[in-house]
Order: C-alpha cells, then structure tokens, then sequence
C-alpha cells in the first residue's frame, strides 16, 4: 500500500464537523423511517446504483437454469437413445420368435424351442449350445432348424442342454436335393481361407443333369436323420466338375448360424416329411412332390 | 499531474473497483458470507484519503446500498458505514500509517467495529445472538478482509515501487 498523502484540501474544520453530524443524523434518522419510504429509497437504489448487479445476478440465475434444463434435456435424450438402441434387438427377437411359434405351429409338436449360446472360445468355432437336452427328448443327429432354414445338427446330447454343429463345420453332411426331386447329393461344408469364405456345397449331382441358378435345395430325407423338405440354400454357381459324370454346386446358405438365436430342435421322430412347415415362398420353389413344377 | 495526484486517481480507481466486485459477488454472482466484505476495505481506505465531512457522505452511501439490500434491517448498514468511514478519517490525525501492517490490521479493526455497529443497529427482533454474529462472523470476516488489504497493500506496493 502506497504511503498516505496529505491532508486533503477541505473546506474549515468546522463546515466539516458540521457536514459529518448531519450525515450521522441521517444515518441514525435512517433507521426511524416510515417502512414505506425505507421501502421507496430501497426500490429507488436497486432500480439506478444497484440495477446492473440485479441484472447480473438475473442473468447468472437464468444461465443456471438453463443448464440444469440442458442436463435434464441431455438425459432424456440419452434414455431416449439408450431404449431406441436396444429397441431394434428387442424388435429382431420378437420377431424370429413369432416367426419360430408360427414355424412350431406348422412343424408339430415334436420341435423343442431352444435358445442358442455359442461358447466364443477358441476351437469351438462351429458348434454352439442349446438349452434343451436329453430329458426334452433331444438326441444325436436331431435337426436344428430357424424360421429360415436349416442351421444345423446336434453332436451330443446331455440332460440339460446339448451341443451342435451349423453347416460350417466339416461334419456336417446332410443329403440333399433340388426342391423338384429332380436331383440328389450330399452338403458338403468347405472352408475358406477365412470363416467368412467357408462354402456350402452340394456335391454327387449328375454331370448331365440341368441344374439352374437360384434353385432351392432341401433336405432330402435320406439316410433317416433329417426329415424332407427342410430348406438348405439356393444353387449359387458351379464349384467342380469331375469327368463327365459328377458336378458340385455352390449354395447360398438360407440360414445365417450367426444370425440363430433362438431355434427349434426335433425332439422325436416327427415323420419323414417336414416340408410343409416352410413357406414354400421363402424358398422360392414348390414343396417337393408337389406337381405345380 | 504530480507523482501524488497519480497515486491519488489510482487509489479511488481501486476504491471504485472494491466497491463494483463487493457487489457484484454478493448480489450479481449471490455469494453471501463466501464473498469479502470488499465494501467495507474500499470505504476504510477512501476515508484516509478524503476530509471527515466527504467520508462521513461516502459512509452513508455505501451504507444506503447495503440497506437497500437489506428489508428487515433497513438503516443499520446506514449507521455502521457511517460511523466506520468517520473512524477511518480520524486514524488519519491519529496514526500516519506508513507501516506495512498498519493497513491490515486497521482493515481488521475497522471491519470488526463494522459488524458490531451493524449488530447493534439492527434490532433485538432480528440479529443473531452476539457470540455468533459479532465474535464468531465478524472476527472471520475482518481475518478476511485483512488478509485481502494485506495482500492488497503488498501488490500495490511493489506495483508502486516498480
């Protein structure tokens, strides 16, 4: 603080003392006002010296409020977002499991509802797990079917649940046929270079044997393990040649393993026809026997 | 103009700053008791500046202010304001004041004799009970206070030098 300076130029002492006792008069004289002029002086201060304070203060309170209503706004956009995020998961299951109830309504009785888990552990790339077992009458070689199609086939059987294989791995081996009967084989899994590139195969069709593009394959019902009419895929292009007596087809796979959550799986002999619980139209042909082709 | 009517226009430049961020913080940014009482510092160095009669003015100003704030206890800032910054212009004649901790601990006496008016002038009905207000409050308050004229008077001083 810098030293103080000199006396300051005021008028006499006396006109000083004077000014100074009629200011404490006021001051004291203040406080015996009539509340409603200390009300009109108080009214008179904040509207002129103390307005851009209270302003301020307006302004700052305002803000405030804002943003606590921005916050507000902010987690209601993210419940928002959080529910429609989840929302269309919730849709796509919804909707597989109507179309499994339909497709169950259709197949009979003897498919079992099963929900799928894949272990996602290294080696196990290929089979998954379903929560239905041996004491739903689930057995080896049962058929796992989505709405869709064919996913795959149960290996082993526990009480609780039991483990299958999709159409990548190598053993999965279903007879099979075009959707006319004009032609059978055997499905064949091959793999890529990447699990992405794994192929589906329709192997031991007849060299001379007119196959097109876009034709629905189905199970065929051979061998007793899977029942007819399941579909598989749709012949893709040609994948071999041997000779002149055998050709193998590329498939585009109906069902996506990745994709089955929730499927059904034969509990029982449930005959040896299952053709009819697909929509013929999703397979794009006419049911196997039928005689529209 | 001289070395002394610079320091002059400096220190009311100051003055007028304490006076404008005393009320911003407690009335603009709504602070209360967290904010200094930068009203009463301000007032306390102008009244060593001015004659008795123009501190007593400025006092009862400052203190109309406050008041204006203040409906229960309308006139009581008036009296303490007053009284203080007539306080403050008589130390002038009393103690020159060239220390580095006179500044300080006149803050701290003045701000303290500040609450203890004000207490006094507001009335049975609605003041706190003494300990709380005056010794407990009041002597945080004037530390307060103190410690921003003592850094003040630091910062002004080697500003000053420089």
């Amino acid at each position: 603080m810098p030293p103080y300076g000199s006396e300051p130029e005021s008028g006499s002492r006396g006109r000083d003392f004077a000014l100074t006792a009629a200011v404490l008069f006021v001051a004291f004289g203040a406080v015996y006002l009539p509340p409603t002029t200390q009300g009109r002086i108080s009214s008179t201060l904040q509207v002129s010296a103390l307005r851009p304070f209270i302003a301020m203060q307006s302004l700052l309170t305002d803000a405030g409020t804002r943003r606590v209503r921005i916050e507000a706004l902010q987690a209601t956009l993210d419940s928002v977002s959080a529910a429609m995020s989840t929302h269309q998961a919730v849709a796509n299951e919804n909707e597989t499991l109507r179309e499994l109830l339909a497709l169950q309504e259709r197949a009979g009785p003897t498919y079992r509802p099963a929900t799928v888990h894949r272990p996602g552990t290294p080696g196990s790339e290929s089979t998954f797990l379903v929560n239905v077992g041996s004491r739903d009458g689930i057995r080896a070689g049962a058929p796992v079917v989505s709405p869709t199609g064919l996913v795959g086939v149960i290996r082993e059987t526990r009480t609780g649940n039991s483990v299958g294989i999709d159409w990548t791995h190598p053993d999965f081996r279903p007879s099979a046929m075009l959707a006319d009967g004009s032609a059978y084989g055997l499905i064949e899994s091959r793999r890529g270079a990447f699990r992405e590139g794994d192929r589906l195969v329709l192997n031991g069709i007849p060299f001379h044997e007119p196959v097109d593009s876009g034709q629905a394959v189905l199970t065929s019902g051979l061998g007793g393990i899977f029942p007819r009419g399941i579909p598989i895929g749709t012949v893709l292009s040609v994948a071999e040649e041997e000779g002149t007596w055998r050709k193998a087809y590329y498939l585009d796979p109906i069902a996506e393993p990745a994709a089955a959550t929730h499927v059904l799986v034969l509990a029982s002999d449930s005959g040896d026809d299952a053709s009819q619980a697909w929509d013929q139209d999703t397979v794009g042909v006419a049911p196997p026997g039928s005689n529209e082709r | 103009m001289n070395e002394l009517d610079v320091r002059t226009v400096l220190l009311w430049i100051v003055v007028v700053l304490l006076f404008v961020v005393h009320f911003s913080l407690h009335i603009g940014f709504s602070y209360g008791r967290g904010a200094p009482d930068l009203l009463t510092l301000g007032l306390l160095i102008a009244a060593r500046e001015t004659s008795l009669g123009r501190a007593s003015v400025l006092g009862l100003s400052t203190g109309l202010l406050e008041d204006a704030m203040s409906v229960l206890a309308f006139g009581a800032n008036s009296i303490a304001m007053t009284l203080v910054a007539v306080g403050g212009a008589i130390t002038r004649d009393l103690f020159v004041g060239d220390s580095r901790h006179f500044l300080p601990a006149y803050v701290f006496v003045g701000k303290w004799t500040r609450d203890l008016v004000h207490w006094i002038g507001m009335g049975s009905e609605v003041r706190q009970p003494f300990v709380e207000q005056v010794v407990l409050q009041g002597a945080i308050g004037s530390v307060y206070v103190a410690g921003i004229a003592l850094v003040m008077s630091w910062v002004l001083g080697a500003w000053g030098e420089a």
